[in-house]
């Protein structure tokens, strides 16, 4: 490439600034090469022992953290937080803090490559990145109709460009699913706000100042949404307001870690989560002086008492505590609208925020700045269908692992063979790329250019930017770049765009006027300052306040939740560090303690201890858990916070493939959950019913919490 | 050059703000090398947190609750694991006023862990080999340790170092919280905060003259350098 310059030159270029605008910009997206080499050849910028500071965008959760990745000599050593980005102000969580682990991990996709999918007469064989160009070229002159484009929630420039993409073939737009959004109820969320409020936002709950707070479900410090911004406004909610230190009371069935660190847990009935609300917010009205609203009626208190289990005194106490507190916040997510009638409990803890009138308030509801993609399953049950009657001809996946992520039970791998084309972007074999039949590895998010623009935990409009910190390892390529590259070799003048760089500078352009706290005269210099200081956002916080014009009749029918059948038990899944699934590769999130039961490597059963010693069962007994959707094994765990008719399982173990510290540990409980959805079109399983069977094996689990090992233990 | 000061490092921990996430663990891990042993050198009690995250269940179900209260060598001014070494691996710095692990001197007799009344010390029971390419990503400030090592929690002083020459670079003293050990950097919830003591106005001495404040075990008399703070309501302390 003859216009590869140093990144010494690129800065001295820059620097030269307004006065060379017009020579400038007609130079082209000279910062693409930039080259970041490993020590062996090591970039003269790069002084030995001297380290060398990045800003990017975390990628290991939808939430978009700005971290700064500190290298020495062309190797990323530490991820630290960037200390001005709006979301994490320089915090980061376990998941962020491992990211290099994906970035060096051995089991990497090396090079394009295609397998011989169904068929063992054609073996696999690795190719040139123009021969996958041409495959994907070919693949886009396919019928458009019969295109799809299945993406996971990062990055967005990746979204933003295949939306672009299908729209200019005719093909449906690509649809985006991730196992962490939909066991937090995300597209539930955005739909109740759209119902409510009217546009299809995230809601941004100020924690911080909030001095009585409800949570039903949410567990925001470990999994929800934007768990560091959350566990900062926790801290703060604690500790930082000098008028008083603020309560929170979570509503669970299963203690979440967010629940452990309430002034109260109150274990309701799973599926019960809208009957409280309801009940709750009549009260809270009444106290308040305030007409009770119709859609608050659906429910008498008495019905809520008898179907959560929760006793009417302690509901009406619950009630004053909120109707009278001076800062009230209710949250909802997770197990409260991971279920049939998660959509009214949604916008019932909407319309609860708008009767204590907090939106747009210290300590109350905000919307997020840009708006939301939902990730219905409700719509990949519509593409397997498809699928499955042979109406797609090619499909593209990135960023998403639906063997392991989406239940089993929607029957995603049957479909799947019947696609005569997969085309895979991931960059770890995982269960969907050992079934795909060309890998065209994208880069790791370290050596990415990207942004992230969909930002939950950001209290001002904000953009986050990625940019590589290392030269790529391997013979990978950027995703945005084969596209390109396949569009341009199409033949048809599909789209505007050079390359990946080019294509995000156009899309941050309009930012240069858009009042944020840097701008510059022209693309290039801004393109400096955005990569420098890891993205843009404007100089003081303020978000949308969302209005509420008129609250519905109704929100919804109400299902009373079923209990289970004699010697059957609600079953439950939850994300805890290693969110997806796709973190289960990395051995520090591997080897990191769960943050309630202290267990590592693997999987396990929570059970009552009660319901433990009627049935017999001790820590470590291996149990198989049976839902008419299948079966899956894991050791018991005596877990005293959960309620005694609930079982749980944790997301995340259980791989087949994606590498040698993930595989064949632990067990996926997508294998036994159902395959419904919500009315927000919301992955729906709380509410499901198991049976428990011992095995007669053992199988201890490594827990930290035993200081000297378990393994004397038996 | 203006004459320095010797700091005389703390570390508060909240309890109140702490939720028990852990980012403090695998931020330290990662800062300074600590090897993943796998499940069952983990199953053995061999795992190598030089920070961990002690919890513990408070009450019956429904009002159980774990408390949380992470712990890593508390810096004792005082401190049990140093006078047992017989070969000076489990030392005092006199420039950082810290207790120090000199991997190249430890023999493994183990009494310094024996005598650590915090079970802040970690043996090193094997050589854990990281396969290529993930060496890359180790810190070239901070030795890799073999096996046969006992290795535990340093403040990180490869940042305190790092700090002090910067500002002796730069003619002028440490900034109140210029330096922060990676667990500091990473917690979530700003439950950690690390400074100089000697200082009556850092924040991590205002923090240290909290009424929350106690000191783990104190009646030994190791006077730690971590100061925790009890949490407040039913949880944590
Ligand atoms: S919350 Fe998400 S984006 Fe932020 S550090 Fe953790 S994994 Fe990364
Ligand atoms: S990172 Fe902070 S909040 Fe999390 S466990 Fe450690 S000290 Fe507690
Ligand atoms: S906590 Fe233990 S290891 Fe640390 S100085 Fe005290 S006795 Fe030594």
């Amino acid at each position: 490439m003859s216009e590869k310059i140093s990144r010494r030159d690129f800065l001295k270029l820059t620097a030269m600034g307004a006065a060379t605008t017009a020579v400038m910009t007609g130079c082209g997206p000279m910062s693409r090469y930039v080259v970041r080499r490993p020590y062996t050849q090591m970039p003269e910028y790069n002084q030995t022992g001297e380290s060398t500071y990045y800003a990017s965008t975390c990628r290991e959760c939808p939430a978009g953290c700005g971290i700064i990745v500190r290298t020495r000599e062309g190797r990323a050593l530490t991820i630290e937080g960037n200390p001005n980005h709006p979301v994490n102000r320089g915090r980061l969580c376990a998941r962020g803090l491992t990211a290099q682990q994906g970035l060096y991990n051995p089991d990497r996709i090396r090079a394009p490559r295609f397998q011989g999918r169904s068929n063992p007469a054609t073996p696999g064989r690795d190719l040139t990145w123009d021969e996958a160009v041409q495959v994907v070229a070919t693949a886009l002159q396919k019928p458009p109709q019969r295109i799809a484009f299945l993406l996971g929630l990062a990055p967005d420039h990746l979204y933003d460009l295949v939306s672009e993409l299908t729209q200019a073939l005719g093909a449906p737009p690509p649809l985006r699913y991730n196992a962490l959004a939909a066991l937090e109820g995300r597209t539930t969320l955005i739909e109740a706000v759209r119902r409510l409020f009217g546009s299809p936002a995230l809601p941004y709950f100020d924690l911080a100042q909030a001095e009585v707070t409800l949570a039903f479900g949410a567990d925001f410090l470990q999994s929800w949404l934007s768990p560091v911004t959350y566990t900062r406004a926790y801290g703060a909610m604690r500790q930082g307001n000098p008028r008083r230190r603020g309560e929170l009371i979570v509503f669970e069935p299963r203690q979440s870690l967010t629940a452990g660190n309430a002034d109260r847990w109150v274990p309701i009935v799973p599926g019960s989560e809208a009957h409280v609300v309801l009940a709750l917010g009549q009260r809270v009205a009444e106290l308040r002086g305030l007409p009770v609203p119709e859609a608050f009626r659906a429910v008498r208190p008495e019905e809520a008492a008898q179907v959560s289990g929760l006793p009417l005194e302690q509901l009406e106490t619950l009630a004053q505590t909120f109707a009278t507190a001076t800062r009230p916040l209710a949250l909802v997510g997770g197990s409260a609208l991971t279920q049939p009638n998660g959509l009214v409990t949604a916008q019932a803890v909407l319309a609860l925020n708008a009767l204590v009138g907090n939106l747009g308030q210290p300590g109350g509801v905000f919307l997020s700045a840009a708006a939301a993609t939902p990730t219905p399953l409700a719509e990949v049950k519509a593409l397997v269908e498809r699928m499955q009657a042979g109406e797609v001809d090619v499909l593209f996946i990135h960023g998403v692992n639906p063997l392991f992520e989406v239940p089993a039970a929607l029957g995603f791998e049957a479909a799947l063979a019947r696609v005569p084309l997969v085309i895979n972007f991931a960059a770890f074999p995982d269960e969907t790329a050992l079934k795909s039949d060309y890998l065209f590895p994208d880069h790791s998010p370290l050596e990415s250019f990207g942004y992230q623009r969909s930002l939950a935990g950001s209290d001002r409009p904000a953009w986050s930017a990625l940019q590589p910190v290392v030269v790529p390892l391997y013979d990978t390529r950027a995703t945005v770049d084969v596209l390109l590259a396949a569009a341009q070799a199409s033949g048809q003048a599909l789209l505007p765009y050079r390359d990946e760089v080019d294509f995000i500078q156009q899309k941050i352009l309009p930012l240069i006027n858009a009042g944020g706290f840097y701008t510059a005269p022209e693309i290039l210099t801004f393109w400096s300052r955005w990569l420098q200081h890891g993205g843009w956002w404007t100089p003081a916080a303020g978000l949308p306040t969302p209005t509420l014009e008129r609250l519905p009749a109704s929100f919804g029918t109400l299902t009373p939740p079923t209990p289970p059948a004699e010697g059957a038990f609600y079953l439950l899944t939850y994300a805890n560090h290693l969110g997806d699934g796709s973190g289960a590769n990395r051995p520090w999130l591997q080897e990191l303690p769960d943050a309630m039961t202290t267990v590592t490597w693997n999987s396990w059963v929570e059970i009552h201890p009660r319901t433990a010693e009627e049935l017999g069962l001790k820590d470590d007994d291996v149990v198989r858990i049976t839902t008419p959707y299948g079966s899956v094994e894991a050791s018991v765990y005596r877990y005293p916070a959960i309620r005694p008719d609930t079982l749980a399982i944790p997301f995340g173990q259980g791989h087949t493939a994606l590498g040698r510290w993930a595989e064949g540990r632990g067990c996926n409980p997508a294998q036994v959950l159902p395959a419904g959805h919500n009315a927000a079109g919301d992955l729906a399983f709380i509410g499901t019913t198991a049976t428990l069977t011992p095995t007669g094996r053992r199988r201890p689990l490594a827990r930290v919490e035993s200081k000297e090992g378990v393994y004397g233990e038996h | 050059m203006a004459e320095e000061r010797p700091a005389k490092w703390g570390l508060v921990v909240d309890l109140d703000r702490c939720t028990g996430c852990n980012a403090c663990i695998v931020a330290c891990a990662l800062e300074n090398n600590v090897p993943f042993v796998g499940e069952d050198e983990v199953a053995y009690g061999r795992a190598l947190y030089w920070i961990r995250t002690q919890r513990y269940w408070e009450g019956e179900y429904p009002e159980v609750t774990p408390t949380f209260q992470p712990v890593m060598c508390q810096q004792c001014g005082n401190a049990p694991c140093e006078p047992v070494c017989p070969v000076y691996a489990s030392v005092h710095s006199e420039e950082e006023q810290i207790n120090l692990a000199v991997y190249n001197r430890c023999v493994g007799t183990r009494y310094c862990a024996n005598n650590c009344p915090y079970f802040a010390r970690v043996f090193n029971w094997f050589d854990y080999e990281l396969p290529e390419p993930m060496r890359s990503y180790l810190n070239p400030d901070v030795t890799v340790r073999r096996r046969g090592v006992m290795e535990k929690c340093t403040f990180c002083v490869q940042r305190i170092v790092r700090g002090r020459q910067k500002a002796r670079a730069e003619g002028r003293e440490l900034r109140d919280g210029e330096v922060q050990p990676a667990c500091v950097q990473a917690c979530p919830a700003e439950a950690l905060v690390f400074g100089d003591l000697s200082d009556p106005e850092s924040r991590v001495s205002q923090l240290a003259r909290s009424q929350r404040r106690y000191h783990l075990l104190e009646a030994l008399g190791t006077l730690p350098r971590v100061t925790y703070l009890k949490g407040v309501g039913n949880h944590g302390g």
